[in-house]
């Protein structure tokens, strides 16, 4: 934003409503319609906080945090160019919200201007039956979308734990998974080809199908860029039949290593499960007990298949074998089912932390031959400089090559002053991450990087940020869309 | 206040997001501040700074939610949010706040006098809500037809609200006193039942009223009206001829599900009347009452609930084929007036009356 015009809105913001606001307000209500255009204090308030730790906790210390100017919600990607010709214009920042849920402080309008909430963009447009694919506005609930795939039949086999909560735009934004990726995929692997609006008010659409060699991938240069590079508004994924049985099983390993072995043996035979879990130790004393009742010492690890129950069969029988090599106490069937049963269960209070705890989900990604280093550089480092914080993990999503880490530190008792709580929660990040990156890791599997995370980005890329930087500069001249996220230059 | 009774509901929905897919206003206005966490987040806001209350962006979120419940049934830990909101109504009532248009709306709820027809010496009252009575005159007279086939003595008596409307705007002393009005004439003759087609007074008759130290129950049984069909068809009591729809989408009422868990009686009655229920929508969770919650909210804001309306007729797959049966007669009343295209409605009471042999 020029440095006049931040200076008229800050100005026009303190002596209250002024001509200014009025005039840019009839403009984005010219572009989306009355209904759809809010400076309304609950709609600020409800847009001033996602499910970012810092905003949550400024909020509980009775601190405000930074609101949006306008809320407005377009109702198509004509309406979303509209929006963002006349924010460029006027060099008003432009913060992209769908649910909320990031994690990352992503969808924050962190410098006012607009937020742009994409959920009335929220039709199912075609579910292809030869291809098997569903095209759907992004603004779209992801379970809305799940709902209305399954009564034609299919499954889009996106089910993270957030499924409720996002908008399939929020998911491509920050590259998301669902808990039976390890077989369907991250949300880029379901991807077809998207619509989206460039910085500038134009529409593009990326090709119609995800494997070419016409040029580099279109379509992954915006997933993962966070509202930075545009707003997507459109997007056909993959869908698939329901299966005709899914099935579970857990063990109980003596540790995670042992359990880690039996995991990642299951990838390396190329069996295809559509689930593995494996939880530390103290996750398997704190929450599984908690949330299963299975009250032992141990690593609980499970695992799923899906598909013709012949096949099945097959599969687990063979997984089985290769998890009883380590000497496991089997849990059978019921313990695994109970797990995918209550698999949401976790997220809901009170069994999610809470206030006046700090919490955060290290996650990152590396090869079965870091993973383990990664999990415990992060462990010590957490342990030994605050040793007053938890540290618990568990592995969501497998690869043929790796795994993800699920980390989580949770302190009881943060510092009551809302500033010396940022500085310590992001002590704990800066130090945590960096030791995964050290171990080759990376900042983050599937939450993304939003605010949070950004400052760490050239630690991650090294020289390579550049070229991430010079596309943002490319492609958003003025700097309207989310700055100060993802490392990026702010206001 | 009284909502900081529910601080820890505050504190759990504030920051959690695990059933904002199932918020009614939230799925048509796409604003933050109509989930649940918006709600929670914005009362909060008002523990920590209570004059908060007075901002008309806040009182106009705290009216505009429907009350559908559907957030307390799929929540874990069924955390109250409509409680929530009715105790930030009764905050703002109680504090003199309240909105100029909410006071017109209880002003002319309060007006309305209870008027009672009908034998003294009957076996029953048929309580008739203001949508019946005012709008949908039909179920009242399909509900005559069959207790007359049935050869049922009763009272009817209307006009007046239990107190469920007013609870819900947030004037519980008055809905109080319309309560122990409608108690004092309902015990004054021998009736051993009452009946009600409007899910929302039976839930006042059956859960308000001993909030209120009424209690009705030790003297009258109080059954909405699919529960007293359905015990009517099974014990053989009403001569039934051929069906006339053979299957129909229900529409959930958000009392009778959300309200009253396992209620189940306009299914069972279905079963017994040969009448197959297909799912409606493309889930089981979402309220489609178009604010049946609300009690009144038609009269709150039209322009919203025609959005809901809308919402609702969205998901009907064939308008012109497709009989919904619609358990309340609040949503019978706003579907009728507010879709886009007519939709065909039925009532457990219009099912069954329409097949009684004359
Ligand atoms: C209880 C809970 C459980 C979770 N579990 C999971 C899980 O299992 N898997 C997982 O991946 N995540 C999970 N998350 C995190 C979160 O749900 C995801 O990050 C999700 O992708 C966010 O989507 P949203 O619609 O809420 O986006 P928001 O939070 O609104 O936005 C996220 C980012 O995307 C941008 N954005 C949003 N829409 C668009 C668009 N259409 N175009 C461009 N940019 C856009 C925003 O600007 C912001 O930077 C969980 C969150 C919660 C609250
Ligand atoms: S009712 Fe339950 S699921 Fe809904 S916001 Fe509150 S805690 Fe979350």
């Amino acid at each position: 934003m020029s440095n006049n015009l931040t200076t008229i809105m800050e100005s026009s913001r303190l002596a209250g409503r002024s001509y200014v606001d009025a005039m840019i307000r009839s403009e984005l209500t010219d572009a989306v319609g009355a209904d759809y255009v809010s400076s309304n204090a609950a709609d600020q308030l409800g847009h001033s906080i996602d499910y970012y730790w810092i905003p949550e906790m400024w909020h509980d210390r009775g601190r405000e945090n930074p609101k949006a100017q306008y809320i407005v919600h377009p109702g198509s990607a004509e309406e979303v160019a509209k929006v963002l010709r006349i924010a460029n214009n006027y060099r008003i920042p432009v913060t992209p919200w769908g649910g909320g849920s990031g994690s990352q402080g992503g969808a924050l309008p962190m410098y006012g201007g607009i937020i742009l909430d994409t959920k009335r963009m929220n039709k199912v447009i075609n579910i292809d039956t030869e291809a098997l694919t569903v095209t759907v506005e992004t603004g779209m609930n992801a379970q809305h979308m799940e709902w209305a795939v399954e009564k034609k039949g299919f499954s889009t086999m996106h089910f993270p734990a957030s499924i409720a909560c996002a908008t399939i735009g929020g998911f491509l934004a920050h590259r998301g998974t669902g808990v039976l990726s390890t077989k369907y995929g991250k949300i880029e692997d379901m991807v077809m080809s998207i619509e989206v609006v460039t910085p500038e008010g134009e529409i593009i659409n990326t090709l119609p199908v995800p494997r070419h060699a016409s040029g580099p991938d279109l379509t992954q240069l915006y997933l993962g860029s966070e509202g930075t590079l545009g707003v997507i508004t459109k997007v056909t994924l993959k869908i698939h039949p329901i299966p005709q049985c899914r099935k579970f099983h857990a063990f109980l390993f003596k540790d995670m290593h042992q359990a880690m072995t039996a995991g990642a043996n299951i990838m390396r035979s190329r069996l295809r499960p559509c689930v593995i879990r494996l939880y530390d130790e103290p996750e398997t004393a704190r929450l599984i007990k908690r949330v299963l009742g299975l009250d032992k010492q141990g690593a609980y690890l499970v695992f799923g298949f899906d598909g013709f129950e012949s096949v099945v069969n097959l599969e687990m029988a063979e997984a089985i074998r290769i998890c009883q090599r380590e000497n496991p106490e089997d849990l059978g069937e019921e313990m695994g089912q109970a797990w995918w049963d209550h698999r949401y269960k976790f997220f809901y209070p009170p069994y999610m932390f809470h206030m006046p705890q700090a919490f955060g989900t290290l996650d990152t990604v590396a090869t079965f031959a870091n993973i383990e280093k990664v999990y415990w550089a992060m462990k010590n480092v957490v342990n030994q400089n605050f040793p007053e914080a938890a540290f618990i993990g568990h592995y969501s999503h497998w690869y043929e090559w790796g795994c993800m880490l699920y980390a989580r530190f949770i302190v009881e008792n943060p510092p009551r002053d809302p500033e010396e709580a940022t500085a310590y929660y992001n002590r704990i990040w800066d130090m945590a991450i960096r030791a995964a990156i050290a171990n080759g890791g990376v900042i983050n599997e599937h939450h993304g990087v939003g605010l949070k995370l950004g400052r760490l980005m050239k630690d991650l890329y090294g020289p390579a940020f550049k070229v991430l930087a010079d596309i943002k500069k490319v492609m958003d001249p003025n700097n309207i869309m989310n700055p100060g996220k993802m490392g990026f230059r702010g206001v | 206040m009284y909502s900081e009774k529910f601080t820890e509901t505050i504190h759990a929905c504030r920051f959690c997001f695990m059933c904002r897919h199932l918020s009614p206003v939230g799925n048509v206005t796409y604003r933050e501040s109509d989930t649940p966490r918006g709600r929670a987040l914005m009362l909060d806001k008002v523990l920590q700074q209570p004059q908060l209350l007075e901002n008309p962006d806040f009182q106009s979120t705290i009216y505009d939610a429907e009350l559908s419940a559907a957030c307390r049934t799929h929540c874990v830990s069924h955390f109250d949010e409509a409680g929530l909101l009715l105790a930030a109504r009764r905050d703002i009532v109680e504090s003199e706040k309240v909105p100029a248009s909410i006071r017109q709306v209880a002003d002319s709820i309060k007006a309305l006098p209870l008027t009672v027809k009908g034998e003294a010496k009957a076996e029953l009252i048929y309580y008739v809500d203001r949508y019946t009575e005012r709008h949908q005159p039909e179920i009242a007279v399909a509900m005559e037809k069959i207790l007359k086939s049935a050869g049922i003595r009763f009272q009817m008596i209307s006009g007046a609200d239990t107190g469920k409307a007013l609870s819900v705007l947030g004037y519980w002393n008055d809905a109080k006193e319309a309560a122990t009005n409608f108690a004092r004439m309902a015990r004054s003759g021998e009736q051993k039942l009452v009946i009600t087609s409007c899910p929302a007074s039976y839930d006042s008759l059956k859960n308000d009223f001993p909030k209120y130290g009424i209690d009705l129950g030790k003297e009258l049984e109080v059954l909405h009206t699919s529960e007293f069909l359905q015990r009517l068809v099974r014990t053989s009591q009403l001569p039934l001829g051929p069906l006339a729809i053979q299957s129909v989408f229900p529409l959930a009422s958000d009392f009778l599900k959300n309200y009253n868990a396992g209620f189940k009686a306009h299914e069972e009655l279905a079963t017994l009347a040969g009448v197959t229920l297909l799912p409606f929508g493309f889930n089981r969770e979402e309220s489609y009452t178009a604010g049946e919650g609300g009690v009144v909210m038609d009269e709150l804001n039209p322009r919203l609930v025609s959005k809901l309306v809308q919402h609702v007729f969205e998901q009907i797959d064939n308008p012109e084929q497709d009989t919904l049966l619609v358990l309340s007669p609040y949503t019978k009343y706003v579907l009728t007036k507010f879709a886009p295209k007519k939709i065909q409605l039925t009532t457990v009471e219009e099912l069954i009356a329409a097949r009684i042999k004359e």
